[in-house]
């Protein structure tokens, strides 16, 4: 009987590591998998360099669909997507943190998302400040 | 059936399916861990447009700034003037230390060793870095861009123009 029980509480030690070995693994890969810190890196430093590039009176039009899909589904509204403040760009996919990176144009920027196709951001330069 | 009664060989399968999901998790792991962890470095790009901004500031459609130089009269600025002048921003909240370094060198076509106009601008730190890239390139390193063009002024004198900039932000570009 003794011998029967430590082979059970070896089998069911071992079918818990298992699980929370798969569990860690399976957190993980969603975690990372999802995108979201990958993606508003790239948007963050994809935007703060065409703002760097641009001159004064330019409206673009950024392809953000993944982006807002991905924004929606993690519960941030489409207007905190994206965020200027000063010459730092916060790009947020996430309810937790966000990815900032900073331009050198000294520009008045404003950023927003598009009405008509929904999937689109528009980053306006207004003037230099 | 021997087989899956006898228990030494149900411990020992154990032990090695265990070890081969450890194996199989960290190779998962390190793997998406490299894939993901590494940042974007655009700091190469990023020079690129400070470089072209500053040339575009300088000299517009092949004609010096009047503001650098007009009729042969050289006006000095400070980095600070040249930086208001040429609209850009070198100070960030995200940053604690300046991340960009510009300096321009206007020569006469007679003397190209010494410069008539020098303006620097920004983290002038990052200008050793530059040297040490020239010799070996080193990604933990500021990237830097070297760029020249001949330029004239109002009275057709001629000038070269040498623009060299420094763009640092590697905790943002590389994985330290």
């Amino acid at each position: 009987m003794k011998k029967r029980g430590t082979i059970l509480l070896e089998n069911i030690i071992f079918i818990i590591l298992n699980l929370v070995f798969l569990t860690i693994l399976i957190l993980f890969l969603f975690r990372q998998g999802s995108g979201a810190i990958v993606l508003e890196q790239s948007y963050a430093k994809n935007i703060a360099l065409l703002v760097d590039s641009a001159k004064p009176i330019t409206e673009m039009k950024l392809n953000m669909e993944d982006a807002m899909n991905l924004a929606e589904k993690n519960g941030v509204a489409r207007e905190e997507i994206v965020k200027i403040n000063g010459n730092v760009v916060t790009v947020k996919l996430s309810s937790k943190g966000g990815y900032q990176y900073s331009f050198f144009n000294s520009v008045d920027v404003t950023a927003y998302p598009d009405v008509s196709p929904e999937k689109n951001y528009i980053i306006k330069i207004n003037g230099y400040k | 059936m021997n087989l899956i009664n006898n228990k030494k060989g149900d411990k020992i399968i154990s032990v090695y399916w265990f070890a081969i999901l450890i194996i199989v998790a960290g190779g998962i792991f390190g793997m998406v861990y490299i894939f993901y962890g590494t940042p974007y470095d655009v700091r190469e790009i990023e020079a690129n447009i400070l470089t072209n901004q500053v040339a575009d500031c300088v000299s517009y459609a092949g004609r010096i700034n009047a503001n650098l130089i007009s009729n042969s009269k050289v006006s000095q600025k400070t980095g600070e003037d040249f930086l208001k002048m040429c609209h850009l921003n070198f100070n960030s909240s995200e940053e604690k230390v300046g991340q960009y370094y510009v300096e321009v060198k206007f020569y006469n076509l007679s003397d190209l060793n010494n410069p008539i106009l020098n303006i620097k601008a920004g983290n002038n730190n990052w200008l050793a870095d530059c040297v040490i890239q020239e010799k070996q390139k080193q990604e933990n390193l500021p990237q830097c861009i070297e760029k020249s063009f001949y330029s004239v002024d109002e009275k057709n004198n001629q000038y070269i123009i040498k623009i060299l900039t420094a763009v640092g932000k590697s905790e943002k570009n590389v994985k330290l």
